[in-house]
This record gives structure tokens, C-alpha cells and sequence, in this order.
């Protein structure tokens, strides 16, 4: 069963500037020992994410609501294993699938069957695998005969079902999706959810993160909410919501 | 008191939370994880070779050519200036400037290791060695294609080869392990410090003249050991001079296989202690 147990989850950015990005100033720095040094070598960070305390289990369908830089994202990126925390404690099981921006590992030069099967790799899944689906994930993005044309020539929306259709070919245990996907049109939404209600059903954990409220509600269960990197309030979607629009309304 | 506390909280966390890998685990897990993916690495490694010449009608073979219209037209000037006659020199130049492609490209590359795959590294986990075996991999590609101008070479200047061609095998493999490590320390370093990368190419270009590729480790005289202590000079010899049908020089596979071994640990220390910072980084 896939399950995510989040502990004290914080994250710490260093912001790298000119300077601290230079080896020669880092260095002179570390020579000078003055007040010079201290101050070059003083990093700036950001606190993106502060005390994240979390649990997911089979069937659960968490909305993630906040503002722009509340950190839905970089949850989403701590909840995918691609940043470490730098406090606290992460354990996931499961395997995931993550939809974090459209662009990844996306080759425009290369046709749409082309991309298929390197978004398959970076799923971890073998390209031979991946051929033998091939016709099945064509079908799935409706894209007609543009699938063997350029990913140049593709509109933002046809970019957003190839990604998805690849995401979810396989059903992931955990699907972790950022707002960009809810940017396709309304019949792809349909049969996106219509898929993804599949796929939940066979205990899976969706983590979405979206400022659509009405369609939050209408494909989660769950919802937290984000101000400044903590989670400040937690509970039914409806509940969540009403809380996001009486503090920022 | 202390020790009851160190007892209880322990035993909570246990519950839920696995006892964390430690650096060293989790970073050899990573090269391990990327190695045995060599679909990955190298389904994108002939993806970047194939980009790279899409739309040209020889493709890599541009790569063949050009060195060898390079290797005839240096052959011929510089084996005037050098003394030397052009049916010793002209393989051995060629040779060099094989290997030292091969070298001083990759060490370009290593530079840009994780930061060119940075959109990946940002929304997939998968290992960082994979980055790093894909740049090595693209440049075996693109050594192998140069090489195939070897045939010719021996045939056209009657080199007889002896029972160590064997050694390019053992040979092939340290430049494949030292382009590793490279590819790993440089990617990582490039992505924290952004001068990292001018400063690797300057020294590179200094190395080019610094070392016997163009001109004859013997030229050096009395000055021998410069070449000898010199790791470019070891990994271009071993495996220029099987194809040459001789033997390589005395220090050269001690002094390669000492690098090799003290570039790898340097490097393996810095990505088991910073192999979590690679995602900030990038």
C-alpha cells in the first residue's frame, strides 16, 4: 500500500547570488578573515517550507491550496524526492509519477511518439515497455495524426494530454500533479478524470496543487492549507477553501 | 533521566521512519541505480549524438573526416618542423589529437553535466549518475567514430601490431572511469561555483601544449619526467601507443591507474557529502 509520512518537513533555499556563486570571491573571503569576509560569506536562504507534518494513506486525494508562494510547489517537489528536506523526516513508499511543469524532458524536435517513450525513461520505464504502449497512449491523447509531427508545432493544451496521457499510462501509486494540467479543455478534463478515478479507486494518492477551487472540490477529498511554507489549516475541501477565501477575500 | 529520554523518542520514530541510509550508502546506491539503467543513459546519450547531426547527410561521420583532414594537413607541416619523417609522425599525431579530443571535450562537458539535464533534475528523481553516464557515454560514441580512421592509418603506413593491442581494452575502460568521476566532480562543483567552467577550459588549454600530443614525449630530454608525472600524458599513451604497435612509456599505466584511484575517491567523498544539494544547486 502506498503511504507518505511527512515529519517537521522544512526546506531552506540558499539563494546564491553573484558573489557566493564565485569560487574567487568565496575564496578570498575565507582569506580575509575581516568584516568583508563575514559579510560575503553570510548566504541568504529562504524558508519555503517550516514544520510539515503529513500523512497520506491509499485513497486519499489531497487538494493543496495557498497563495503564489505559499509552497505548494516545493511540497510537491519534496513529496516527488527531488529535494531533500533539510530538517525533519520523509518517507514515502510507493511509486510515483510526477507532474510538476510540461516541459520536462520534452524534446520539441522530436515527434510526439518520439517523446512517448524518453518521458517513459524518465519514468523509469524500459523503452521497449514503453513502444509496446505506444498505441494505446496515442489513442489516449486524442491528438490524431499530430502525434507523429513536431512537439514544435503542438499547442500548450496538446503538450498537457501527451503529458499526462505518458504519466498515467501506468497507473502510479501516487500522482503528483501541478496546476498546469488543469490549464487543458474541458472534454480533456473529463477523460482525465475519468482516469485518474480509476486509478484512485485501486488505492492510489493523488496530491494536487491548483488555485481552481470548484474543481478541487470536485476531485478531492482532502485539503491543507498553505501561508508562508506552514500548513495553517487542514479539513474537508469546502472547509479549506472557506478558509483560503475569507483570508485572502 | 538523559538516558530514559534517549530511550523513548527513538523507538517512536522507529515506527514509521526506516533508520536513514548513510551518505556513503545512499551515494553508491545512486551510482549503482544509474549503472544498471543503461537503457537510459544510453538511449539519451545516442539522442543527443543524433540532434546534434540532424539534418547533415554524413552525421557523425563529419567527426571522421574532419579529423582526418586535420591529421594530414598538421602531419605535413609540423613533421617539417619537427624533423620528423611523416610515416612515424603522422600516426602518432593523429592518435594524440584523437585521445586529447576525446579528453578535453568530455572535461568541457563534465562542466555542464547536471546543470544542461537542470529540467530533469528538477522533476524526476532519478539518479545523478545517469547524468554523468550519459555525457561519458555520448564522448565514447564520438572517440569511436574517430577511431574508425585507424584501418586506414595502418595499412597506409605499414604499422605492425603486437600481442599488447590487447591493453586499448584495459585502457578504453580508465578513460571511461576517470571521464566518470570527472563528469561527477565538475558537475558538481560547475553548479555550486558558475566560474568553475571558464577556469577548467583555461587549464585544459594550457595542458594542450603542456603535454606530449602533438610533439614527442623524447623532445622533453632531460626534462622526461614532465610527461612522465603528467596523468594527460599517461591517459593518452596507453592507449596510442598499442595502435602504434609499440610500447608505452615506463610511468604511464602506474601513473593513470594512481590518478584514476585518487580522482575517484575525491570525487565519490564530495558526492556522498553533497549528492542531497545537487537539486538546490541547479
Amino acid at each position: 500500500m502506498a503511504f507518505i509520512r511527512l515529519r517537521d518537513v522544512s526546506i531552506e533555499f540558499p539563494i546564491y547570488s553573484g558573489s557566493t556563486r564565485s569560487l574567487k570571491k568565496m575564496l578570498l573571503s575565507t582569506s580575509t578573515r575581516g568584516n568583508i569576509g563575514r559579510d560575503e560569506r553570510r548566504r541568504v536562504s529562504v524558508q519555503a517550507l517550516t514544520d510539515i507534518d503529513l500523512d497520506l494513506d491509499h485513497g486519499d486525494r489531497l487538494a493543496l491550496i495557498g497563495v503564489n508562494g505559499a509552497g505548494k510547489s516545493t511540497l510537491l517537489k519534496v513529496l516527488a524526492g527531488i529535494y531533500e528536506p533539510t530538517r525533519g523526516r520523509f518517507h514515502a513508499e510507493g511509486q510515483v509519477s510526477a507532474l510538476l511543469t510540461a516541459s520536462v524532458g520534452l524534446n520539441t524536435d522530436a515527434t510526439g511518439r518520439e517523446n512517448i517513450v524518453t518521458r517513459g525513461m524518465y519514468l523509469d520505464i524500459h523503452p521497449r515497455v514503453m513502444r509496446r504502449h505506444i498505441d494505446e497512449i496515442a489513442d489516449f491523447t486524442d491528438l490524431g495524426y499530430y502525434i507523429d509531427m513536431p512537439v514544435r508545432t503542438y499547442s500548450a493544451g496538446m503538450i498537457i494530454r501527451l503529458c499526462f496521457a505518458v504519466a498515467t499510462a501506468f497507473p502510479p501509486e501516487i500522482l503528483l500533479m501541478d496546476e498546469w494540467l488543469l490549464a487543458g479543455d474541458a472534454a480533456f478534463l473529463a477523460k482525465a478524470r475519468k482516469r485518474m478515478e480509476d486509478f484512485v479507486a485501486g488505492s492510489s494518492i493523488l496530491v494536487l496543487a491548483s488555485h481552481a477551487l470548484p474543481l478541487l472540490e470536485e476531485w478531492c477529498n482532502r485539503a491543507i492549507l498553505l501561508d508562508q511554507g506552514r500548513i495553517v489549516a487542514s479539513g474537508t475541501v469546502a472547509e479549506v477553501a472557506a478558509r483560503h477565501q475569507a483570508g485572502t477575500g | 533521566m538523559v538516558l530514559l529520554a534517549q530511550s523513548e523518542t527513538p523507538s517512536e520514530a522507529s515506527v514509521e521512519f526506516p533508520p536513514v541510509p548513510s551518505h556513503v550508502a545512499l551515494a553508491w546506491h545512486d551510482l549503482s541505480a544509474g549503472l544498471i539503467r543503461y537503457w537510459m543513459w544510453w538511449t539519451l546519450a545516442f539522442q543527443d549524438i543524433k540532434l546534434r547531426y540532424r539534418g547533415s547527410t554524413l552525421g557523425p561521420f563529419w567527426l571522421t573526416l574532419s579529423m582526418l583532414f586535420l591529421s594530414v594537413g598538421m602531419g605535413v607541416i609540423y613533421s617539417h618542423l619537427f624533423h620528423t619523417d611523416a610515416q612515424t609522425y603522422m600516426p602518432y599525431l593523429t592518435m594524440g589529437l584523437i585521445i586529447w579530443q576525446y579528453i578535453n571535450t568530455l572535461t568541457g562537458e563534465a562542466c555542464q553535466t547536471f546543470m544542461m539535464s537542470e529540467s530533469v533534475i528538477q522533476q524526476v528523481p532519478i539518479p545523478f549518475s545517469i547524468h554523468a553516464y550519459r555525457v561519458v557515454c555520448r564522448n565514447m560514441v564520438v572517440l569511436g567514430h574517430n577511431l574508425l580512421i585507424v584501418p586506414i592509418g595502418l595499412v597506409v603506413f605499414h604499422i605492425h601490431l603486437g600481442w599488447n593491442i590487447i591493453e586499448i581494452v584495459p585502457a578504453v575502460l580508465l578513460l571511461a572511469i576517470n571521464g566518470i568521476w570527472t563528469c561527477m566532480l565538475l558537475g558538481m562543483l560547475s553548479s555550486r561555483f558558475r566560474d568553475i567552467a571558464p577556469i577548467v577550459g583555461s587549464i585544459m588549454q594550457i595542458s594542450f601544449f603542456m603535454t606530449p600530443v602533438i610533439w614527442p614525449a623524447d623532445a622533453l630530454g632531460i626534462y622526461h619526467w614532465l610527461a612522465d608525472i603528467n596523468p594527460l600524458f599517461a591517459a593518452i599513451d596507453v592507449l596510442r601507443a598499442p595502435v602504434l604497435g609499440v610500447a608505452p612509456a615506463r610511468w604511464s599505466w602506474p601513473v593513470l591507474i594512481v590518478f584514476t584511484i585518487l580522482g575517484s575517491g575525491a570525487a565519490f567523498a564530495l558526492f556522498a557529502r553533497f549528492r542531497s544539494r545537487i537539486a538546490y544547486w541547479v
